[in-house]
């Protein structure tokens, strides 16, 4: 029972750098992914190329190599370790976090950038004209007719790309990032233990079963304007 | 017909055992260990069944080099190589309670181990070693000078537990990889200003391919793991055994075991 709960307390020392990765990574990549669809639908040629090439190199590359890309790169090919960047004061596990981060922030934002490309393509081309013969602004036209209906849209396919990025954060393991799994190898190289590599299992269904929850909460609460 | 042979060989120890039981019990109660040993014929020597200490090879034959090393002392000794397989928990208590004449199995010499033992003379060593970029080579030329440094080992390794035993390396700004790997690779990028891996694997990797501007910092003298025999506390058994290990060394027959398992650093490193 003891190694129980010690065990517990170690994983979940691990699991809130998982937490802190999870939320921050949604904190920047959903903004940045509405830039991204933004300016992918841009009628600027030159950018929208360039937005859209990006987003192709990022879908579809493995998430595990730019994690390595961020994290050993700028050692290797420009001589300036990331470790020894000036904002991070010598402390290598932070560098190694928001390294880790601004990998994690890239690759959603150009996933969730597609979802959100998708969810404003939809919207019928009548009501844009609609609101315009009623007399709306163009920001009153995205804000009062259109968001809430792009939210509606793109809930379900959201939901699964942030379920996707619990499971997700196990991969900054690899470089070096201690998160929760990293804390079971540990236990299990240290003391030999196995099973907690196993119970983090549960950590991530308890999360995932939460988020679910507040997903069903969020289409109930738009299902009112679903006609 | 595995099961059968299984099943024989368990007979067969359990009638050794009973064997070797009732002969202690018949030997007169003598100060000599050697006498008693050379006094048996044999020597029984306490093992467990690891790669590449001792293990059965694919024709069912123990092999491995502490198999090899102690049929060849044994030989020297003009006694026969019994292996007994031990729990190793309880390794302290077959050797006192003369199960066992020896234990030889890669065993670890420490602090703790020899208030039960006596240890004959090292013969192997697990290694660590200080690696930095070549580039670094002024900056950090001994322990001291990576007293503030990043530096980095595989999470649980022996390398971490010598970075953390080190006075001067200790205080330094330590981060776990997740294999030595890695490490190397973290090295690579100048993550950290030095690693500490394992000798062979550093002998290995430093100098090849892209990391070839590598170096191992070879002043640097980290807490090694020693690996010796281990005889009952006060046998005159470990100044017999150590006598014949000098004579393996002086005519190049351990040299040769090294070799054949692959363990010429580890061996080397022993006598440095």
């Amino acid at each position: 029972m003891n190694e129980f709960i010690n065990v517990t307390l170690q994983l979940a020392e691990g699991f809130k750098t998982t937490l802190g990765l999870f939320f921050l990574t949604l904190l920047f990549s959903i903004p940045l992914g509405l830039l991204v669809a933004v300016c992918a639908r841009s009628h600027f040629t030159p950018l929208r190329i360039l937005i859209r090439g990006f987003v192709y190199i990022i879908r579809g590359t493995p998430l595990l190599l730019q994690l390595m890309i961020v994290v050993y790169l700028p050692g290797i090919a420009f001589q300036y370790p990331i470790t020894k960047w000036p904002i991070f004061g010598g402390d290598v596990a932070m560098a190694y976090f928001y390294g880790a981060l601004v990998a994690f922030v890239i690759n959603y934002a150009c996933y969730f950038s597609e979802i959100f490309r998708g969810g404003i393509e939809n919207i019928p081309k009548g009501q844009y004209e609609a609101a315009e013969v009623l007399g709306m602004t163009k920001s009153q036209i995205f804000f009062k007719v259109i968001l809430l209906q792009v939210i509606r849209n793109i809930l379900a396919p959201m939901s699964n790309e942030i379920i996707t990025l619990v499971k997700d954060t196990a991969l900054a393991r690899t470089v070096s990032v201690m998160e929760m799994l990293f804390f079971a190898e540990e236990i299990l190289t240290n003391q030999y233990i196995v099973w907690p590599l196993f119970y983090t299992g549960v950590f991530y269904l308890v999360f995932s079963a939460f988020l679910t929850f507040l997903f069903n909460l969020a289409e109930k609460k738009l299902s009112k304007y679903w006609n | 017909m595995k099961k059968l042979f299984a099943l024989l060989l368990s007979l067969i120890m359990m009638l050794s055992l009973c064997a070797c039981g009732s002969e202690t019990s018949a030997e007169t109660e003598t100060d000599s260990d050697y006498d008693y040993i050379t006094g048996n014929g044999y020597l029984v020597i306490g093992i467990t069944e690891y790669q590449p200490m001792n293990y059965y090879d694919e024709n069912g034959v123990l092999t491995g080099f502490d198999t090899e090393f102690a049929q060849e002392v044994c030989s020297r000794l003009g006694v026969e190589a019994q292996f007994q397989i031990i729990d190793w928990d309880m390794k302290e208590t077959e050797l006192m309670s003369r199960n066992i004449d020896c234990i030889w199995n890669g065993l670890t010499v420490t602090e703790e181990r020899r208030e039960n033992m006596d240890f004959t003379t090292s013969y192997l060593t697990n290694r660590q070693c200080v690696v930095i970029n070549s580039a670094n080579a002024d900056t950090y030329t001994d322990a001291a000078s990576l007293a503030s440094a990043m530096i980095s080992a595989e999470s649980g390794s022996a390398g971490e537990t010598a970075v953390l035993a080190d006075a001067s390396l200790s205080t330094a700004n330590y981060t776990p990889s997740s294999s030595q790997a890695d490490a190397l690779l973290a090295l690579k990028a100048g993550n950290y200003d030095a690693i500490v891996i394992d000798y062979t694997m550093a002998t290995a990797s430093v100098g090849n391919g892209d990391y070839a501007d590598m170096m191992i910092l070879e002043d640097i003298a980290l807490a090694n793991e020693e690996y010796a025999i281990g005889f009952r506390l006060g046998s005159d058994m470990t100044a017999r055994v150590n006598e014949i290990i000098e004579e393996m060394i002086a005519d190049g027959t351990l040299a040769a075991l090294a070799e054949k398992y692959d363990m010429t650093d580890l061996y080397e490193a022993t006598l440095n």
